[in-house]
């Protein structure tokens, strides 16, 4: 831990405090995450290993580093690299309305790192603006792999309490138990529209009926023929039918026609058809994207 | 995680050289031949082996805690952390990174006694289980960070599964090879070869054990390096040929008496 200037407090993370500090020798600012270890039988907490293994595989320039493990008398510190600040925040301290290529460069970083956590067969779970990072170049990275788990392990089911509410697709609110990297992508979808609106979040539901009350007035109840097998869903419960509004050109205003297309290719409520990250990538809305977010490699 | 075998840290950090992992057993091995060495590592597969069917816990996880097991000591001595305590500390942090979920660390203890008294008091006679809580909780620290917090490992269960399937379903063939797989453990290969390796070497054995004639076109048409095939093979039939003659209940406690050990602690 000498090796670190703790600078100031950044925030709360899923299991611990997170600092801002400065290594002492190369002077590199990075974030720490200190580790709590209050109940005494866990030992290190199952999220916080599960972020440490997983981000020890995925090395992306959208994906955020952990550059190191820290141990301590009863303490585990991560190391990671540091940005600015969240895309939350970055939404707070706009001046009026994101620029629409701001907007492009961020939503394809997003999938970028999306497509990459979902060739590992690794998803991410809990996509909101907290948990994407920005720096000072514009780069944007997916942070906070506390509740992301492998995929590739066959299990019958996954916990149904993960998603932030507002991110959550109709398939989790349902209870579905079985989903997979299209769980991720209804996120992006929110944040895409969220982005586009300069922070104003798309559903911001209070609970989960309202939520999904919110998602089917925008874009119609569904039914065994728009989404096969929705009625045989868990928790599946019979809501009020909405037509679908002929809205997106109203929720996005500021959003082009391709824009809005990518769009609702996300925000799909039948899972099995939602545009996966690789396919949302090679979208037209991207076509004119500015050829050095495009070519950056990781 | 599957399916980027090839990207992983397990492959990229993992896959050690065999001269590499002779020089860095070279303290333990002054004191041990290589012989006496490998039954240590017998010994202690069987009581990690043992403690994950007592946890019921999935081959999956209880393969990844041998497979720590054998990565830290790949790097330190025995006389680094007593076995005994590591053996418990790999499949507590196993169990948590397989995602089997938390094993309580209380129901760990409570296991380990009964596992050494019942089943292994050949070697331990009437001593209990040393170990606390606040033990593991320690050599779990310890354990990461030699581990590198690389903690994914790669089984070669799941190629094995996609072997036989492609030979053509075979449950005899499948059952064999599986437990091949499992005895494979307490060699050397899971730090020398990556698992797919190890998943074709087992293959290769079982038929050879069941006389499957009939499958030898299936392996003349795979493109893998063959020499290692064969040097997995050599392994784990030099691991059968030392269980022949081998009577672990009449040498072990000899054998860990010779074992080294950490220097008493001071009481902390």
């Amino acid at each position: 831990m000498q090796k670190y200037e703790k600078l100031e407090k950044i925030g709360e993370g899923t299991y611990g405090t997170v600092f801002k500090a400065k290594n002492k020798e190369t002077h590199e600012i990075v974030a720490l995450k200190r580790v709590r270890l209050d109940d005494d039988d866990e030992g290190v907490p199952s999220s916080a290993l599960r972020e440490i293994c997983l981000l020890k595989e995925l090395k992306h320039k959208n994906i955020v580093r952990l550059y190191d493990v820290l141990h301590s008398e009863k303490k585990l510190t991560l190391v990671f690299e540091h940005c600015d600040q969240d895309l939350k925040k970055y939404f707070d301290s706009l001046n009026g309305e994101i620029d629409l290529d701001v907007v492009k460069s961020f939503m394809y970083q997003l999938l970028r790192g999306l497509a990459f956590c979902h060739s590992h067969n690794v998803l991410h779970r809990d996509l909101k603006p907290q948990n994407l990072l920005i720096n000072k170049n514009g780069e944007l990275k997916l942070a906070d792999f506390g509740l992301a788990r492998a995929f590739g392990i066959p299990v019958k089911c996954y916990s149904a309490e993960v998603v932030t509410l507002w991110y959550r697709p109709p398939d989790v609110l349902f209870g579905a138990k079985l989903y997979t990297t299209s769980i991720d992508m209804w996120s992006a979808g929110c944040i895409f529209a969220e982005l586009a609106n300069s922070g104003r979040p798309l559903f911001p539901g209070s609970d989960v009926d309202d939520q999904l009350k919110r998602i089917f007035k925008l874009l119609g109840t569904p039914n065994e023929d728009t989404w096969p097998g929705v009625t045989q869903l868990p928790d599946y419960k019979p809501l009020p039918i909405y037509q679908p509004s002929l809205g997106l050109a109203q929720v996005v205003p500021r959003l082009p026609a391709r824009g809005r297309d990518l769009l609702a290719r996300l925000l799909t409520c039948n899972p099995a058809l939602r545009m996966p990250a690789d396919d949302a990538m090679a979208h037209a809305y991207f076509h004119d994207l500015n050829p050095s977010v495009k070519n950056d490699r990781c | 995680m599957a399916g980027n075998f090839w990207q992983s840290s397990h492959h990229q950090q993992w896959i050690l050289d065999k001269q590499d992992l002779i020089r860095d057993r070279q303290h333990d091995l002054g004191i041990l031949s290589e012989e006496e060495y490998q039954k240590i590592f017998n010994f202690f597969a069987s009581i990690i082996q043992v403690l994950g069917e007592q946890l019921k816990l999935r081959q999956q996880v209880i393969a990844t805690a041998t497979v720590y097991f054998k990565r830290f000591y790949a790097r330190n001595s025995l006389k680094c952390i007593d076995p005994l305590l590591l053996a418990p500390t790999c499949v507590f942090l196993a169990s948590k990174v397989e995602e089997f979920g938390v094993i309580s660390n209380s129901r760990l203890i409570t296991t380990c006694q009964t596992v050494i008294k019942n089943k292994f008091s050949y070697a331990y006679g009437q001593q209990e289980f040393p170990y606390r809580t606040n033990h593991i909780l320690e050599c779990e620290f310890y354990l990461l960070e030699n581990l590198d917090c690389c903690l994914i490992v790669y089984q070669p269960y799941r190629p094995l599964l996609l072997f036989v399937q492609d030979i053509g379903q075979d449950d005899q063939l499948l059952t064999y090879a599986w437990r091949i797989v499992n005895d494979s453990l307490r060699t050397d290969v899971s730090l020398l070869y990556p698992p797919y390796q190890i998943a074709i070497a087992a293959l290769h054995i079982a038929c050879v054990m069941l006389s499957k004639e009939n499958h030898k076109p299936w392996f003349a048409e795979l493109n893998v390096d063959m020499d290692k095939i064969q040097e997995i093979v050599r392994s784990i039939i030099n691991l059968y040929e030392m269980w022949k003659s081998y009577d672990e209940k009449k040498e072990i406690q000899a054998l860990l008496v010779k074992m080294p050990k950490p220097k008493p602690a001071p009481q902390r």
